[in-house]
């Protein structure tokens, strides 16, 4: 379990460093755009997360990597993984032709991206249910 | 990790794309030479490229175009899931060559659930074309060089990863940036600022 938790923990790390490597070289407004076009949020909210979802990827990416409460980090890796995925179910459901913005722009939003992030929720999902029973186990 | 690894590939190559080269006569609005080059590849049937004609592009040619800062590019991106979108793009393309593009587009657009509905491109044209205009272009829908604008169009937009409408294009000091589906005028008058202030 132990392994696996290791596992999961690098690879969402390099998923979210690389997510927020691809978003933070190129400009900020390009990334408002892809999260505007989800038609889901006023322009100020837009704005707002367009600044600041990059930094909070980095920031999870790091401290998965560090291992650093690693319970609360891999539950708000979770809570961010349902969110993208609900935000896409829905444009997706929808039909509108967008841009997925997961890794900066020009990847359009199709079942594939779906099933990558619906992987990528379960994988989170596990590494949280994980660290909890393993935090138990030790106390 | 197959599918991850592909995506973050694609996005890599994506930031680098192709800047898409000139198109028919007639399609492009604006200065050749001004700063700022926006190519975008539409769909007439399709509701979003609708809502970014009528929403985006409109303001986007008065407060950009109109003023010489942006050079603004129509291509046909006719997709398959809709019946009459690839004869309304050879409407369009007909209406090009007697120098109403814009006017035949902005038509189009406007009674899209008309013509939608029945596939009667012809008669929603009467009221922008005069009989002159509208006999000329009936007489081009099957010219081969009209169908082949819209392939060149569509081979454009292939080329350059689009993969849905409306796709723009945002071309700047040989960078290009891919914005797609319907966005809020105000956010992209924000990036073409940000952008020309570089």
């Amino acid at each position: 379990m132990r392994r696996l938790r290791l596992a999961l923990r690098l690879v969402l790390a390099a998923v979210f460093i690389y997510a927020a490597y691809t978003k933070l070289r190129q400009p900020w407004l390009l990334f408002a755009l892809s999260i505007d076009s989800y038609q889901l949020l006023p322009q100020w909210a837009v704005l707002t997360v367009a600044r600041t979802l990059p930094w909070l990827e980095l920031l999870v990416g790091l401290l998965l990597v560090s291992g650093f409460g690693l319970r609360y980090v891999a539950l708000v890796t979770s809570a961010q993984l349902v969110i993208f995925l609900a935000v896409m179910l829905r444009a997706y459901a929808k039909g509108l032709g967008i841009d997925c913005g997961c890794f900066g722009a020009g990847e359009a939003l199709t079942y594939k991206t779906l099933i990558r992030d619906g992987l990528l929720t379960a994988g989170a999902i596990v590494l949280t249910v994980s660290a909890f029973q393993s935090q138990r186990s030790s106390s | 990790m197959k599918n991850i690894l592909a995506s973050l590939l694609l996005a890599a190559i994506s930031m680098a794309a192709v800047v898409p080269e000139a198109t028919a006569p007639g399609k492009g609005v604006g200065v050749a030479t001004a700063p700022l080059k926006i190519d975008v590849f539409s769909d007439f049937q399709c509701p979003s490229c609708k809502a970014s004609y009528e929403e985006t592009l409109r303001p986007l040619k008065s407060d950009y175009v109109a003023k010489g800062k942006v050079y603004l590019v129509h291509h046909d991106f006719p997709l398959q899931m809709h019946a009459y979108a690839r004869q309304a793009a050879a409407y369009a393309n007909a209406a090009a060559r007697v120098n109403k593009y814009e006017e035949v587009s902005k038509e189009l657009f406007r009674q899209q659930s008309v013509w939608s509905a029945n596939g009667q491109i012809d008669a929603v044209l009467t009221g922008v074309l005069k009989p002159d205009e509208l006999k000329k272009v009936r007489s081009l829908l099957n010219d081969p060089k009209i169908l082949a604008d819209i392939e060149q169009d569509l081979a454009l937009g292939n080329k350059n990863n689009v993969r849905q409408t409306p796709t723009m294009i945002v071309s700047y000091k040989g960078r290009s940036y891919p914005v797609a589906g319907k966005v809020d005028y105000g956010i992209l008058s924000k990036f073409l600022d940000d952008l020309l202030s570089k």
